[in-house]
């Protein structure tokens, strides 16, 4: 086994353990640094296949702005024990549930599915800032200027809907 | 850019990672040792929030108001803005006007947002 | 590794997403799970972008940019997402000061 191999199974097991302790805390900041730890094993994980940029952009954008907006939301909302909403047992076994199935469904399908398994995976350029921003800056241009529409749209909507009065 | 070619493998991120382990590891050992050393007297009045006598009056934890959540979602949008910055910092000789043109426009239309948040008042510390 | 092992990890990941919206009912955790299955179909096409352009390269195009698609996509997707929490945030944020709750059982209401 090498260390790619070795790296890849520490960062899925981080992944998904902290994935799973997102859902099951009972305390939602708890979940929301579960959930920072999982995405930094995501990075982990475009650095392996060497996605640079894509790693930085998830740390900055992710666990850097989102994460702390959400943790922000909570302390301002002041959300403790006692204001946890309670659920009702059958539902809350009967959706677990439901989620299991999904996943035994999902991977049943791709486990009969004929994949080829391709070589050199962790090479390759393309995922390095420069690079991107080539594409970036040329052939998708037009989505990139959209881009500031979508952004300018989104400060009126929440100027609009988070404002007083 | 022979800095940004020397790190164009995942192997050269070794450094970082040794970093960011030495941190983990070295604040949560720090906790653990002084968690284990550190002597323990817990009385009532060592356990309370306020240790000179005065009484403690309602929850430490009170809702903040509603504005610095506005400004908490602003620095979002515009964290995003300058991420945008970084390729085009790299390309900038290459791209030339084009992409010079492309940018300003960009960048114009989120002035112009900046601009309405402003006049709405939205980054109004005092009410 | 092999492809199989990213699709795995990312089909894993969404469906924790997934029952983490079912079985909470606190508006916020729904909006992270929804985040956390964002993040896994991201992983899946990052993995997927490495697979084409490993295909590329080997088919013996050198200095091809076969794949870069899919690492752009993703990076859009990241820039909607920020812009998607920024409003729905909002969203919350109001419905906590209307109904002094973030439970979601509360918008029930709007059904009639």
């Amino acid at each position: 086994m090498g260390a790619t191999q070795i790296i890849f199974w520490i960062l899925s097991i981080v992944a998904v353990f902290s994935a799973i302790m997102v859902i099951t805390r009972k305390n939602p900041v708890y979940s929301v640094l579960y959930l920072i730890i999982t995405f930094f094993a995501i990075s982990g994980h475009y650095v392996l296949m060497n996605a640079q940029f894509l790693a930085i952009v998830n740390i900055i954008v992710y666990a850097g702005a989102i994460l702390v907006l959400f943790l922000f939301v909570l302390m301002l909302m002041n959300l403790n024990k006692e204001s946890e909403p309670k659920k009702n047992k059958f539902m809350l076994w009967a959706s677990a549930f439901a989620g299991g199935l999904l996943l035994y469904v999902l991977l049943a399908a791709v486990h009969t599915a004929h994949i080829e398994n391709v070589k050199g995976i962790h090479v390759g350029n393309i995922g390095l800032v420069s690079e991107l921003g080539k594409a970036l800056f040329t052939t998708y241009v037009v989505p990139f200027e959209i881009t500031s529409i979508l952004f300018l749209s989104a400060m009126v909507g929440a100027v609009v809907i988070g404002k007083k009065d | 850019m022979y800095l940004l070619d020397a790190l164009s493998t995942p192997a050269q991120y070794l450094p970082i990672a040794i970093q960011f382990a030495f941190g983990v590891l070295f604040v949560a050992g720090m906790i653990a040792i002084s968690h284990f050393l550190g002597p323990k007297r817990n009385t009532s009045d060592k356990l309370d929030t306020f240790e000179s006598g005065i009484e403690q009056i309602g929850n430490a934890r009170q809702p903040m108001a509603i504005k610095y959540f506005l400004v908490a979602i602003l620095f979002v949008l515009f964290d995003v803005e300058v991420i945008f910055f970084y390729p085009y910092a790299l390309n900038f000789k290459s791209l030339g006007w084009e992409g010079f043109a492309a940018v300003c426009m960009f960048v114009t239309f989120f002035f112009a947002g900046f601009f309405y948040i402003y006049k709405k008042g939205a980054l109004k510390w005092e009410d | 590794m092999p492809i199989n092992y990213y699709i795995f990890l990312a089909i894993i990941l969404f469906c924790i997403g997934v029952t983490g919206v079912l079985t909470r009912r606190n508006a916020i955790i729904i909006f992270m799970c929804i985040e956390l299955m964002l993040n896994s179909v991201n992983l899946l096409l990052v993995a997927f972008s490495k697979m084409h352009h490993a295909r590329a390269l080997a088919a013996g195009a050198a200095n091809t940019t076969a794949g870069i698609e899919a690492q752009l996509f993703v990076f859009f997707i990241m820039v909607v997402a920020a812009a998607e929490v920024a409003v729905g945030l909002a969203i919350i944020v109001m419905m906590y000061r209307n109904t002094h709750s973030v439970d979601i059982n509360f918008l029930n209401r709007l059904k009639n």
